[in-house]
């Protein structure tokens, strides 16, 4: 049974990650001294008062330009390897594999003229 | 070593035709004034299917062919449903040719190429001989219609369907994804023909458990994609939202192209945790009791909701879960007509659905509301449109010289003759198939009796666009004449070599 053994770590790691955060609290909760004043209960902000409400509103763009990184990052994962072994493959298969990655990259230069034409590089 | 050149690469001229033809529309659809009518890039999209069906056709009948490492195979069984794939998506452009006219912020460039790469999707699934080949295909048919169904965007509805396509969608298809994931850990490889030799060994060396575990999650996000009960939750309200045409093409095409996934993946992959022992495939260790319920329950609850439905556009999706129970029978119970009482039933279903949804479209337009009250007097307002739906309903009801009867009968018998005294479920399958057959007459009849014995709410004639009336006429045509003359079909069915689509090829 190596092959459900082996789901044990996964176990193991699950119960830590669980058990680390309530563990710290609760220890911490009961070793801290507990004088609260107006100041101590200002949520943390890298030491600046914070202002405003927590519901803000993000600019939609946001989401459009996060969604656009995700792709050429997935390009770059899928070009970085293949560079690497560019040289082996290309002595087995000719220039076939830099036809491949071309016809690839075509369809993400679609991808970007779409955006383009769209206006999502636009913030305005 | 064989290098990449050296493979015939013109066994993905039909693919590829739809991919570029997807990639140009895109293209000039950017560069096209905004305000400029996109009508006519349904013309663009019927010559690039009309090339693949070309090129489909040419190849029609070669021996079985592996490109890209195995992940890609053309055989027999893939030309077959990437014709059924091919014709119902062309039959689709034209319905949508001026059917949004009327709608704001409708993007029809989009539109049309979408539907190429959606089509492109379900080509891919139909001939992948690879998990992550077919993962692939799956998706680009899911992705693609999430952005359809939600095309109108000024519509509440829609952009309820579409909401509900994408969440229901992206938990079917990582329940597809963790189960693929088990299947790889069980045999170490992603490719059916290894997996079927392998899986059998990791069920006799103690764990099948795990194959078990990996056979229902992919049941379950396959039962989602094909949406039989019970997982058909969200088909009425995604069937509702989506625009009309986009409805027909879930039901014809959607359909389809998951019904083969399910055949490939079942049939080659997944082959030993459904052959039981002594001769026949369903037996109480195997995982064909498992599609046996499911089709039963599908037919069951598909009929019994539908009986209950005011809407035509959802009396249409809860009749399209009792068909997809039906569409199930065949690969529950095995038997020596699986491939083609399937085939067959499939491709009556393409016509019979797609005129039923253009007619309905037509009357949408017309009346503005799907209702079932809104069908009211059409034999007297369009009387050849009235008589086209009417065949379509018995089709669908399954009443005989229809396409719908013969099907029907054709899995009906596939199911008895497998039946014996041991394997009693065949005959129970066959029972619940008569009792919903039965009861379903109900309700279609019900829009007949709507359509010829009520006074018409307007006088004048339902107007009629030339495209929606030609793929009426296709679809009146054929399912008349493949019932009327079924060996036409059956004889194209039966030349064909099945086994070559289960066997991996040297």
């Amino acid at each position: 049974m190596t092959y459900t053994a082996s789901y044990l770590a996964v176990a193991v790691f699950f119960l830590l990650g669980l058990a680390l955060p309530v563990v710290a609290l609760t220890a911490g909760r009961f070793l801290r001294p507990d004088k609260p004043s107006a100041e101590k209960s200002i949520s943390y902000e890298s030491g600046v008062d914070p202002t405003g409400d927590s519901w803000v509103q993000f600019n939609v763009r946001y989401y459009l330009f996060a969604l656009l990184f995700v792709v050429f990052d997935v390009e770059t994962v899928f070009l970085y390897p293949w560079a690497v072994v560019y040289d082996a493959l290309r002595a087995d298969m000719g220039l076939f594999v830099l036809g491949e990655m071309l016809f690839f990259v075509f369809f993400l230069v679609i991808g970007l003229a779409y955006a383009w034409k769209k206006k999502v590089l636009e913030w305005t | 070593m064989k290098t990449l050149i050296d493979f015939d690469w013109t066994v993905m001229a039909p693919e590829l035709t739809i991919a570029g033809m997807a990639a140009l529309l895109s293209v000039i659809d950017l560069f096209l004034h905004p305000n400029k009518d996109r009508r006519f890039f349904m013309w663009p999209t019927l010559i690039a299917i009309g090339t693949a069906i070309g090129f489909v056709a040419t190849q029609w009948g070669k021996p079985a062919y592996q490109i890209l490492a195995d992940t890609y195979r053309v055989d027999d069984f893939a030309f077959v449903f990437k014709m059924i794939l091919l014709i119902g998506t062309a039959l689709v452009a034209v319905i949508s040719y001026g059917a949004f006219r009327r709608e704001k912020g409708f993007a029809e460039g989009e539109y049309y190429y979408l539907l190429l790469v959606a089509l492109l999707g379900g080509m891919v699934m139909t001939s992948s001989g690879d998990l992550i080949t077919l993962f692939v295909g799956l998706e680009l048919l899911s992705i693609a219609t999430y952005i359809l169904v939600g095309m109108r965007k000024r519509a509440i509805t829609s952009n309820e369907a579409a909401w509900k396509n994408v969440v229901l969608g992206g938990v079917a298809s990582a329940f597809i994804l963790y189960g693929m994931s088990f299947l790889y850990g069980l045999t170490g490889s992603t490719n059916l023909f290894t997996m079927k030799e392998r899986l059998g060994e990791a069920l006799t060396s103690g764990y099948d458990l795990y194959a078990w575990l990996a056979l229902f999650l992919i049941v379950f996000g396959f039962g989602f994609k094909v949406a039989v009960a019970p997982f058909h939750m969200w088909v009425p309200d995604v069937y509702q939202g989506a625009p009309t045409p986009i409805t027909a093409f879930l039901a014809v095409i959607s359909k389809t192209a998951a019904f083969a996934l399910m055949l490939r993946v079942f049939l080659t992959g997944f082959l030993p945790l459904f052959q039981g022992g002594g001769g026949t495939l369903v037996d109480e260790e195997t995982g064909g009791r498992l599609l046996l319920t499911m089709a039963g329950l599908s037919m069951i609850l598909g009929t019994v909701i539908a009986l209950r439905q005011q809407d035509a556009k959802r009396l249409l999706a809860y009749s399209s879960i009792a068909q997809a129970g039906v569409i199930l029978v065949p690969m529950a119970t095995w038997g020596p007509f699986l491939f083609p009482s399937t085939v067959y039933y499939l491709v009556g279903y393409l016509f019979t659905t797609l005129g039923a949804f253009t007619v309905l479209m037509l009357i949408e337009g017309d009346a503005g509301d799907s209702k079932l009250s809104s069908f009211a007097g059409l034999s007297r307002r369009a009387p050849l449109t009235a008589g086209a739906m009417a065949l379509f309903l018995l089709s669908l009801a399954g009443i005989p010289v229809t396409v719908g009867f013969f099907g029907k009968f054709y899995i009906l018998m596939n199911a008895i003759v497998t039946g014996s005294p041991e394997h009693w479920a065949m005959y129970l399958i066959a029972g619940i198939m008569l009792m919903t057959t039965v009861a379903s007459y109900f309700y279609y009849f019900g829009i007949i009796r709507m359509m010829y014995f009520r006074p018409p709410q307007r006088r004048e004639g339902l107007r009629v666009p030339v495209g929606a009336m030609m793929v009426i006429g296709i679809a009146f045509i054929a399912t008349l004449g493949l019932g009327l003359m079924p060996q036409w079909i059956l004889g194209i069915l039966g030349n064909l070599d099945w086994g070559a689509a289960l066997s991996p090829v040297k």
